[in-house]
């Protein structure tokens, strides 16, 4: 995590992001070895660059 | 011959002179007009601002492309349209002065039949004093830009190697920019180089922007359908900063930017001071200083410019309250109201109004991003433009017009956050309609099915792609019109 240092002033006026980044889901271990798996990886490329295509297909009638 | 004039040789620019050249060949003689002498491909800026890649693999030498294309190429700026012509004539030019070093200086009234204004956004650094290379913050809005960035960022990963703590500070330097997407990118590729560089413990890297909530991208947000739930792009993107541990500064608007300090106020009217040791500020951006004169002298630049520089085209610019917006406002066929024969498109054309909620501080600041108008949809409207003035000089000037709006259309964006086959990752988003329509698409705006976001390496697989493939595309190699926009 990062080590950011301000004074209290400025955390107060940042709290309320700052709170809604602590309490954001955090991806789990799965989810992060999902992330670099290389077959899955594959699979997910083939997907979305078939979505982008469709959209793109889309966009030039 | 019909002589189309194309100002600019960006996404859209570039894009619509091959288009055009190659629907009508010898039958139009397409001039592009740039100031610059290379293409950029943009996206790939952020890379070339943590030293992955280097200017040359993000640029090459436009005048080469238009010789093989046969199309006509000034290396100059544009400075003034006359859309009703000048003394002794009723055909519409403009005056250009040249770039190029051998000619600089030059001045020239290049005359057209069909004109398109693709001149892009001029970077305002100028509205935050102290923002910007020449001053005190960095910029990846160039090739150039971003290899200084990199060079600076170079500097500050050797003072951590050595021990010393730094805060790195990345965003907008404006309560008005757009291209938040860009700061995003540059964000994370910093951290993720700090990462690789064993040095990111010492370092506080701060993402400063003008949206009100992260994953708004100047888009107002989006909503995706995931594991059966709809789920926002601002808890999207917060689950990123979290995991990353970078800390957000939103709703901000950068007064300025002194040496090592930046000045700034937010939604709720406070001042507060950060103090840097590196800042990476995307400026604001405004329409190129062109201007506009009629045939009698008279400077009608007003009517065809918006007030913020762009050009005014076929948009509802009627001034209403945000509940209002409709994406009917926004232009369909790019065609200017007054002149039929001139057109714009990519970021110089003046969008009716913002896509994310506008909004000010108590002390009538406005702090919230511009449209972004990225390159796909950048793409589609050169090359609809093109087709539409193909179509008019083929058929005659009655022939019926394309249409691309930004309510029709959809966009893809890869958000780069760090590079490598193995270790990069990217933010892969796709969303239609970019203008949201809540009559067509109740709650959300958006259709959930074709709206969707993913983090991952294949994201990273798929930026790279797009970078070869637009380049090569760019380069107008055997097939490049295959590629779509």
């Amino acid at each position: 995590m990062s080590t950011y240092e301000t004074d209290t002033k400025k955390v107060e006026q940042m709290s309320d992001v700052d709170r809604s980044i602590a309490e954001a889901p955090l991806p789990t271990a799965g989810t992060l070895r999902r992330r670099k798996n290389l077959f899955y990886q594959a699979t997910r490329f083939v997907a979305f660059n078939f979505r982008m295509m469709k959209m793109v297909t889309r966009a030039h009638h | 011959m019909d002589r189309v004039v194309i100002l600019g040789a960006g996404i859209s620019g570039h894009t619509a002179a091959l288009h055009l050249q190659r629907q009508l060949k010898n039958r139009v003689d397409v001039v592009v007009v740039s100031p610059n002498s290379n293409w950029n491909w943009i996206p790939s800026n952020i890379w070339v601002g943590v030293g992955k890649m280097t200017k040359d693999q993000v640029t090459f030498p436009l005048a080469p492309i238009y010789k093989r294309k046969h199309i006509g190429f000034r290396q100059a700026k544009a400075v003034a349209i006359h859309p009703e012509g000048g003394a002794g004539t009723t055909q519409g030019y403009v005056d250009i002065v040249y770039t190029d070093p051998t000619r600089a200086g030059e001045e020239e009234q290049l005359t057209y039949d069909y004109l398109i204004v693709a001149t892009g956004p001029k970077l305002n650094f100028a509205a935050t004093p102290g923002l910007g290379p020449d001053a005190n913050s960095w910029s990846v809005c160039t090739a150039g830009h971003a290899e200084q960035s990199a060079a600076a960022l170079e500097t500050i990963i050797e003072a951590l190697k050595a021990g010393e703590k730094k805060t790195l500070v990345i965003g907008v330097g404006h309560g008005t920019c757009t291209c938040e997407g860009a700061a995003f990118e540059y964000t994370f590729n910093v951290e993720h180089e700090l990462r690789e560089r064993g040095v990111r413990d010492l370092a506080d890297v701060v993402y400063l922007s003008n949206e009100y909530d992260l994953g708004d991208l100047g888009v107002g947000g989006m909503t995706f359908a995931q594991n059966g739930f709809e789920t926002s792009s601002k808890m999207w993107t917060e689950s990123l900063f979290r995991e990353r541990g970078v800390r957000a500064i939103l709703r901000a608007h950068v007064e300025r930017v002194e040496p090592g300090v930046i000045h700034y106020e937010q939604l709720d009217g406070l001042k507060h001071t950060l103090d840097f040791d590196f800042a990476m500020l995307l400026p604001p951006f405004r329409g190129v200083d062109m201007k506009a004169f009629a045939n009698n002298g008279d400077d009608i630049t007003d009517d065809l410019f918006a007030p913020n520089g762009f050009l005014r085209v076929d948009g509802d610019y009627t001034a209403k309250p945000y509940e209002e917006w409709a994406p009917e406002d926004w232009p369909k066929t790019y065609q200017c109201p007054r002149y039929e024969n001139v057109f714009g498109v990519g970021i110089a054309f003046a969008p009716p109004h913002a896509i994310s909620e506008p909004r000010k501080s108590p002390n009538g600041t406005v702090i919230s991003p511009a449209p972004p108008r990225t390159g796909m949809p950048s793409g589609v409207m050169g090359r609809t433009v093109a087709l539409s003035i193909a179509e008019r000089i083929r058929r005659g000037g009655e022939a019926p017009l394309r249409t691309a709006s930004m309510a029709a259309m959809g966009a893809a964006c890869i958000a780069s956050a760090g590079t490598g086959l193995r270790k990069g990752s990217a933010a892969a988003i796709t969303m239609y309609p970019i203008i949201p329509d809540p009559k067509r698409f109740p709650g959300t705006g958006r259709d959930l099915t074709q709206t969707s976001g993913e983090i991952g390496l294949s994201g990273h697989w798929t930026k790279l792609l797009l970078h070869y493939l637009f380049i090569y595309k760019a380069k107008a190699r055997f097939g490049w019109f295959m590629i779509p926009e």
